[in-house]
């Protein structure tokens, strides 16, 4: 009985606090239209229930993925934020060791190989959601699955970095690193050690074979172990041009004062797509739904122009105007990459070192 | 604990009248047991998870010996293990050929300035060796190293590099210096507890210094030389940071390197990671096998009831070049890579070298305040290395006595048990501790307890070792005096042994925690957002490629994990119970004043 009167009593102390409030905030709402629709939107309101997300991401690097995960939690209060960052290879291999154990712990998974949402789409590890904001998204990186179990996350390009100090005219190609006014010089990361250089390495294979492997390693490059090092390098002086080399990063680094900057090879920048995934085990799907939404608002964009990645929206450009339209970019496709992957690696350390 | 509690209800009216000494058998039990049960839980279990998966197929799952056919078949795969014993064994020679004068030197001389020594010692332990490296990079790259830089002024622009620091020669070189407070610590603790009659007597008989020091000093701390002989061997084979920095651009592989390629591909070859650690087990067991062919049948008591340390020896007009050579030590390994960390972290932007408009504090303050990471991050690592060391220290100091008194059948075994750790490679064990506390009994997946119970089962190992190397050189006399008066063996080794191990168990307890706190590899798979540690930040800092955070934040961690020495280590003296104890004891009148 009691406890009846008082649950009677919240109700209705909550009906009427609700009108006042609805009523007082009603001229305001009319200005906040869209404030008002994530107060109103269902999946916000399960999410909110749910009350913690949990994210293994790989894609970005710290500082821009703290940024977004600081926007989601000014947009969405209410919700805690854990974020494990490292590498995604090793996100990757825990969540594995995870569901192997039975541990479910990660809700939303964000690394740079596609192949790990094969695997895990595979084994049913996947869950299957429509993100509504997709729309946004270039033509070209819509519907990445056709069963909506995995989304792209990031978009990443590979490309030729350089000392502009040291360097006045930089190669404009990957052809062009052949040259032997680069012998020596070069920079660049290993395909066992960084995702984006094996990327690389299948591209540059489909594209000019292993000969330019060949010609490649005669270069005497610096192999170091991610595509990161290249940056390093070229700022410590160790080496004037870094291939291989991360775009984004680069422009950041250049931002920050650094003499370092990047060319768009006219023989196609390679780009690499990190890609995002909600868990089908995971404990709290819609937090993680909502997130992976999120990824597509002008917020995340913005964010992302900022720290120099090309953005997840046709209608957000790049840092400094840039866009996919003004570069030639190249994407390898094709349903079993992992082989060709494992192939080039093998080759590069034939050919390379 | 319910053992005990039960054993004093059920006791006798014969032990009841005798509260202070319950029933020995009963608390011996146990004691071993708890010891037993804690080596289960802590090493026997994720090592033999580490063993389970390397019978097994990453593919399929299924139970295979190919993995181990592969690691002796593959050139790719022999390639790594003998370059990894190439550079493990000359860590080792250049730890012991540099550690041990320098221990012998700062414990035992009049050399000007010994505690300062002391002190940089002890701050180049403090350093990940993959910070060392860094710091060496910048000092040594070949075009761009600033030590070549200099070479280039006096030798010409057009003049090869001086020095290279991608190269084996170099890693050897780094891992061997940031290998040194090992064998320094180990050996000058075992030099500073030992008693100075054979010395005295050598003296008498016209044995000059130099000849003291080789025939009776030396050869009496050999308990320690040798166990940090071969902890400096398997840090050679084990770390990652340095070879993977340095050797990497120079196409050698070793161990290590080896493995995180077989993390870092897909889909990632974890059970064959850990069959490819078996091969350094065994050249281990190796070792130790030696070990006890070397030490065997003779003895190396110096501290008994009847002397004490603390002889100085002169060194007359040696002592100040002497000085100059022990500075060499921390020149190497702290002040030259910390100097060039500290340039680096001290601009806004690193390439644009040094000028005063570059200068800027910029990077400690969002190192500290302006991300929400770091500070969380210190206080993990302080607590959890605190933690991890205490538990780490008295299980391995127990375990030490037991093996060293033979106080139970099979006790060569748990010493055994103990040692296995620290050969696994943290990248491996990171995955047996996992596969162990993600289940019953020990549900941890998630916890600090997890991280705690991990770092201190993986330097086990070096508790041990260093307890067992102290033990070695105490005689069992006191002991049995005790013994004889009516004390269990609980109560002899509390009030007799711990105390005369004192120093040593401080000095031990620094031995782990250090490792502990600049630990990374281990962490890897088990830190979550909410238990996040300094190094795997600091990592993630260099994998993002933000130098100057990295630089950042290893001058923090320095400066933190100094800061703690210095604050404990006279509160540990002031409080240890060396001092009192031995006042006690002379006060008893067992230890003549």
């Amino acid at each position: 009985m009691m406890e009846f009167s008082r649950r009677r009593l919240l109700k209705t102390t909550g009906l009427v606090g609700t009108a006042l409030l609805s009523g007082g905030l009603a001229g305001a709402a009319f200005s906040r239209i869209a404030a008002a629709s994530v107060a109103d939107d269902p999946l916000y309101a399960a999410a909110k229930k749910e009350g913690k997300l949990t994210l293994y991401w790989g894609s970005y690097e710290q500082q821009t993925m703290e940024e977004i995960r600081d926007a989601f939690k000014a947009k969405y209060p209410g919700i805690d934020v854990n974020l494990l960052r490292q590498a995604s290879q090793t996100v990757y291999t825990r969540l594995r060791m995870e569901l192997q154990n039975g541990v479910y712990e990660c809700d939303s998974l964000g690394t740079t190989n596609l192949l790990h949402y094969t695997e895990l789409k595979k084994v049913g590890a996947l869950a299957s959601f429509e993100p509504a904001d997709a729309v946004n998204l270039p033509d070209a990186f819509r519907n990445l699955d056709p069963d909506m179990m995995y989304h792209v996350g990031a978009i990443s390009l590979t490309s030729i970095n350089y000392a502009p100090r040291k360097v006045s005219a930089p190669p404009t190609s990957w052809q062009a690193l052949l040259e032997d006014q680069w012998h020596g010089k070069i920079t660049t990361g290993s395909p066992a050690s960084s995702g984006d250089v094996a990327n690389w390495v299948v591209a540059i294979r489909r594209k000019y074979g292993d000969d330019f492997l060949r010609a490649f390693g005669k270069q005497k490059p610096k192999v170091g172990q991610s595509n990161v090092d290249t940056v390093t390098d070229i700022l410590s002086g160790e080496r004037v041009v870094g291939s291989g080399a991360p775009f984004s990063y680069t422009l950041t680094q250049k931002a920050a004062g650094n003499p370092i900057d990047v060319v768009a090879p006219s023989d196609d920048a390679i780009l690499n797509l990190g890609v995002t995934g909600v868990l089908a085990k995971a404990p709290h799907p819609n937090a993680a739904r909502l997130f992976t939404n999120f990824l597509y608002s002008k917020e995340v964009s913005q964010i992302l122009q900022k720290n120099f990645w090309p953005t997840l929206r046709k209608d957000v450009a790049w840092a400094e105007g840039r866009s996919l339209d003004q570069l030639k970019w190249y994407r390898n496709t094709g349903d079993d990459l992992g082989p060709e992957v494992a192939e080039g690696i093998a080759k590069w350390k034939e050919l390379v070192r | 604990m319910g053992v005990i509690s039960t054993s004093r209800e059920g006791s006798t009216p014969d032990a009841a009248a005798r509260p202070m000494m319950p029933r020995v058998p009963l608390v011996k039990t146990a004691v071993f047991g708890a010891v037993v049960l804690l080596l289960i839980l802590l090493v026997v279990q994720p090592f033999g998870w580490v063993l389970y998966n390397s019978f097994h197929d990453d593919l399929s799952g299924a139970w295979t010996l190919g993995n181990y056919a592969r690691t002796f078949q593959s050139a790719d795969l022999v390639e790594p293990l003998v370059n990894s014993l190439i550079l493990a064994v000359a860590t080792a020679v250049i730890a012991i050929g540099i550690g041990v004068p320098l221990a012998w030197l700062v414990s035992r001389t009049d050399m000007p300035f010994r505690r300062t020594i002391r002190v940089l010692t002890l701050t180049a332990f403090v350093t990940p060796s993959f910070i060392g490296a860094t710091g060496w990079i910048l000092l040594a790259a070949p075009n761009s190293g600033w030590l070549n830089a200099l070479w280039r002024l006096v030798a010409g622009a057009d003049a090869g590099p001086l020095l290279n620091i991608y190269s084996m020669a170099g890693a050897i070189f780094i891992c061997g210096i940031y290998t040194v407070p090992y064998s320094f610590t180990m050996v000058s603790s075992a030099l500073d507890e030992m008693a100075v009659e054979l010395e005295d007597a050598a003296a008498t008989l016209g044995s000059g210094t130099l000849r003291t020091m080789l025939s009776i000093t030396i050869p009496l701390v050999t308990p320690a030389v040798i166990a940090s002989f071969i902890l400096s061997f398997i840090q050679g084979l084990t770390l990652f940071g340095v070879p993977a920095f340095l050797l990497t651009p120079t196409g050698i592989p070793v161990v290590t390197t080896k493995l995180a390629e077989f993390y870092q591909q897909f889909p990632p070859e974890i059970f064959m990671a850990a069959a490819y650690c078996m091969p350094l087990l065994l050249v281990t067991a190796m070792l130790f096998w030696m070990r006890r062919r070397i030490l065997g049948r003779k003895q190396y008591v110096t501290i008994s009831g009847k002397t004490r340390a603390g002889r100085q020896i002169h060194l007359g007009g040696a002592r100040w070049p002497m000085f100059f050579a022990a500075l060499l030590m921390p020149l190497f390994s702290v002040l030259l890579p910390y100097a060039a960390l500290l340039l680096v972290s001290l601009t806004r932007a690193w390439g644009q070298g040094l000028s005063w408009e570059n200068l800027s504090l910029y990077w400690y303050w969002w190192a500290l305040f302006g991300n929400s990471e770091t500070l969380t991050a210190i206080v993990n690592s302080l607590l959890f290395s605190t933690l991890g060391a205490t538990l780490c220290i008295a299980l391995g100091t127990v375990v030490a006595y037991i093996v060293e008194r033979r106080m139970m059948p099979g006790a060569r075994l748990l010493g055994a048990v103990a040692t296995v750790p620290i050969i696994i490679p943290g990248i491996v064990l990171s995955v047996g501790f996992f596969a162990a506390y993600t289940r019953a009994p020990l549900n941890l997946y998630g916890t600090p307890m997890l991280l705690i119970a991990a770092f201190a089962a993986t330097f086990l190992p070096i508790a041990y070792a260093h307890g067992g190397a102290i033990l070695k050189g105490i005689g069992p006399d006191l002991e049995r005096a005790a013994r004889s008066l009516g004390a269990g063996e609980g109560r002899t080794f509390l009030s007799i042994t711990v105390p005369l191990m004192g120093g040593g168990l401080v000095s031990g307890w620094f031995l782990v925690f250090i490792p502990i706190i600049r630990e990374l590899s281990v962490a890897v798979f088990l830190i979550t957002p909410k238990t996040n540690v300094m190094t795997t930040l600091i990592y993630n800092a260099k994998d993002g490629g933000n130098y100057e955070a990295v630089c950042a934040m290893s001058v923090l961690l320095l400066l933190m994990t100094l800061l703690l020495v210095a604050v404990a280590r006279p509160l540990a003296q002031l409080t240890g119970a060396r001092r009192t104890s031995r006042k006690a004891a002379e006060a008893a009148g067992v230890v003549p004043a």
